[in-house]
């Protein structure tokens, strides 16, 4: 697609559109039967440990665009990780059970190995509009699930263990401990009241934000930019009105949400390294900080290793801990070094 | 030019009612297109869906002016709605290699906020919007153009009384003014806030050069900050006040309609939860925030149908609405709906 059609004036935008999309969906079919049960997949995703399988003959020969393609992939999965993570969180929060199944199997070319989730429970939401919110965003992130693997396809990772537990052990307590939101050994129970759950959801929510902010501009497909774009930004609605509610109980009857959202806010900002990457939600004396911004009114960015480093809850070079005990799945799975 | 019908409560509602068929149409190509391995898809089909060619500066720059324009709009709103003033002229000028010219802004006034914590939202959303637009003029440096005319009043004529008047929100002929209350204030933030969304949403895979593209995620995520904070204080105060729900609701509708076919807006009002891939959730009552189809992806909008919504005029023109003489940019004509 040149750049410039778009800019183009054009009073039949309408039909070339749909034709854009007649088009695309002309490629993409043809490009899956080419593909078949794509050897490229399975020789290149996930674990690094595959087989080579009696189809690897028909394998194409090399090109960029495979490499995109492969870049690509890596890139999903990294983020689907963080939508099985956030999936379960709000779907048990709001019906007391996970993702079924097929929501959460790895893909027919790839070879990551299924983890269980640890902890969840159903919360009793106390503000009906509340309970709203988190259906809604529930509904979303099943969605994104979904949207990802579909796109992934026979790459998909399979969800990797994922710890949302309650108790004192539990990833949500440690990062709450990290945070002096409660003493150290104490339990944060995220499933204990509608201000625990908002804080919960505040800890993951903002973080992927930058998680897509930083990803973006690494994915090559155009057709695949349009989709993250659109996961991104809502993400970042979620996130937004996760902080708007916040900001609004904070101000009006909890004051503690505030501080506690400044001190989560601290905490993640202290495991990514020295560089300012967060920020919690009060402003100025006459201001509210919904948005988390630079100077510049641009959305604070994380690269993979530093989502990785908060969601480890470890400012170190590792590979799992956390809210994903043994890592996450696929070849994006190493914190930074901070 | 046309201007959009006033007493459009029938039309509307025929078209809303085409709408819904629209979106599950959507969702179908979205499962159709993207349902089999969509990036497996891509290395056979590289030529024809296109990985990230060489950069194009040229359209980039095209393409971060026409968003300045709209960066412009919205700063100037809250800038006048917080402030009493503007941005300062500085903020306004074209850059020397721009042979555009500055356009004045019309109407736009400080509101007396009743709510202290609206006025802490404006303000916030003020200050960040003045930074976007000095931000996006420092990265066009010469290029940048400059603010085209502005139309922010509200009197009888003005573009939000006409967005108000066609969403039902005041009567036929009656000014809408946006710095009367907190909840005008609040709806004309809303007319905005989405559609700005959306055309960053679609502009994500036309922007070349990697620096820009991360300029453009970070622009992208700070409006969607923006918009869900609007929603948000909306559905809540929609809670006790119904009115905010159903007329943001009508909005959404009005921008539905004018932009043309696709489905690509939804109002905030509560509704049931349906064809989640988990059983658990359908039929529970759900806000909506996000303006998002089933398939969570957010809406976006080419330059062309942004257009439509800003001129307030489905047909294909250069000008109008909130932008009286047009945009000050390549593209200055809507898409023909």
């Amino acid at each position: 697609m040149n750049d410039s059609d778009i800019l183009v004036p054009a009073p039949d935008a309408k039909e070339r559109r749909r034709a854009g999309r007649r088009h695309f969906l002309r490629s993409a079919s043809v490009a899956t039967l080419a593909f078949g049960g794509s050897a490229l997949l399975s020789a290149c995703g996930g674990s690094g440990t595959s087989t080579p399988s009696a189809t690897d003959s028909s394998t194409p020969t090399p090109s960029p665009s495979s490499t995109d393609t492969l870049n690509d992939q890596d890139s999903f999965n990294f983020l689907l990780n963080l939508a099985y993570l956030q999936a379960q969180f709000y779907t048990v929060a709001v019906t007391g059970a996970g993702l079924p199944n097929a929501l959460i199997a790895k893909g027919d070319g790839n070879q990551t190995v299924q983890g269980a989730v640890t902890g969840g429970r159903q919360v009793t939401f106390t503000d009906p509009l509340v309970a709203q919110y988190a259906r809604e965003i529930a509904a979303d992130k099943v969605a994104h699930v979904a949207f990802l693997r579909s796109a992934l396809g026979a790459a998909t990772v399979a969800q990797p263990a994922i710890n949302i537990d309650g108790s004192a052990s539990g990833a949500f307590s440690a990062l709450a401990q990290a945070a002096t939101v409660v003493a150290a050994g104490a339990a944060f129970d995220p499933y204990a009241s509608d201000e625990n759950f908002l804080l919960a959801a505040f800890m993951l929510e903002d973080v992927v934000v930058t998680a897509y902010t930083g990803r973006q501009s690494t994915i090559a497909t155009t057709l695949l930019i349009d989709a993250a774009a659109g996961i991104h930004a809502t993400t970042s609605y979620h996130a937004g009105l996760i902080r708007t509610v916040l900001y609004a109980k904070g101000s009006v009857s909890t004051p503690s949400l505030l501080t506690n959202a400044g001190l989560i806010s601290n905490a993640r900002d202290a495991f990514d390294g020295s560089t300012d990457l967060d920020q919690g939600i009060v402003g100025d004396s006459v201001t509210s900080n919904i948005s988390p911004l630079d100077s510049n009114g641009l959305a604070l960015a994380r690269t993979a290793g530093q989502v990785l480093n908060v969601l480890y809850l470890n400012k170190n070079a590792v590979v799992g801990g956390g809210f994903f005990p043994g890592g996450v799945n696929g070849n994006i799975k190493t914190s930074a070094a901070n | 030019m046309t201007d959009l019908p006033q007493d459009s409560g029938a039309q509307l509602l025929e078209r809303l009612e085409a709408g819904a068929e629209r979106r599950s149409e959507r969702r179908e190509f979205f499962r159709t297109a993207l349902g089999a391995g969509a990036i497996a898809a891509v290395g056979a089909a590289a030529v024809t869906l296109g990985s990230r060619a060489m950069a194009d500066t040229t359209s980039d720059t095209n393409l971060l002016n026409i968003l300045l324009n709209f960066e412009y709009l919205e700063a100037q709103f809250y800038a006048f709605a917080v402030t009493g003033a503007g941005l300062p002229s500085a903020q306004l000028a074209p850059g020397s290699a721009s042979t555009t010219t500055v356009g004045a802004v019309t109407g736009g006034k400080q509101v007396s906020f009743t709510d202290p914590l609206v006025a802490k939202y404006a303000r916030e959303i003020a200050n960040e919007k003045a930074a976007q637009v000095a931000f996006l003029r420092a990265t066009l440096g010469t290029a940048v153009v400059a603010q085209p005319a502005i139309d922010i009043g509200s009197t009888a004529t003005s573009a939000f009384s006409v967005a108000m008047r066609a969403a039902n929100v005041v009567a036929s002929g009656v000014a809408f003014d946006p710095y009367a209350s907190d909840e005008n204030f609040l709806l004309s933030a809303f007319f905005m806030e989405d559609v700005v969304v959306t055309a960053y949403k679609a502009a994500a895979q036309l922007i070349s050069t990697p620096a820009y593209r991360d300029a453009g995620a970070g622009l992208l995520a700070a409006h969607a900050y923006h918009a869900a904070l609007i929603r948000t204080v909306l559905y809540t105060k929609g809670a006790t006040t119904a009115a905010l729900r159903t007329q943001a609701d009508a909005i959404s509708a009005v921008r539905d309609t004018l932009d043309g076919t696709t489905k690509d807006d939804v109002g905030i009002s509560p509704a049931a939860i349906a064809n989640s891939q988990l059983a658990a959730l359908n039929g529970l009552t759900a806000s909506n925030i996000v303006p998002a189809g089933t398939d969570g992806i957010a809406y976006g909008r080419l330059v062309a149908n942004v257009l439509n919504i800003f001129y307030l005029n489905s047909l294909a023109v250069t000008k109008g609405g909130f932008y009286p003489n047009g945009l000050n940019a390549t593209v200055v004509t809507s898409a023909a709906n």
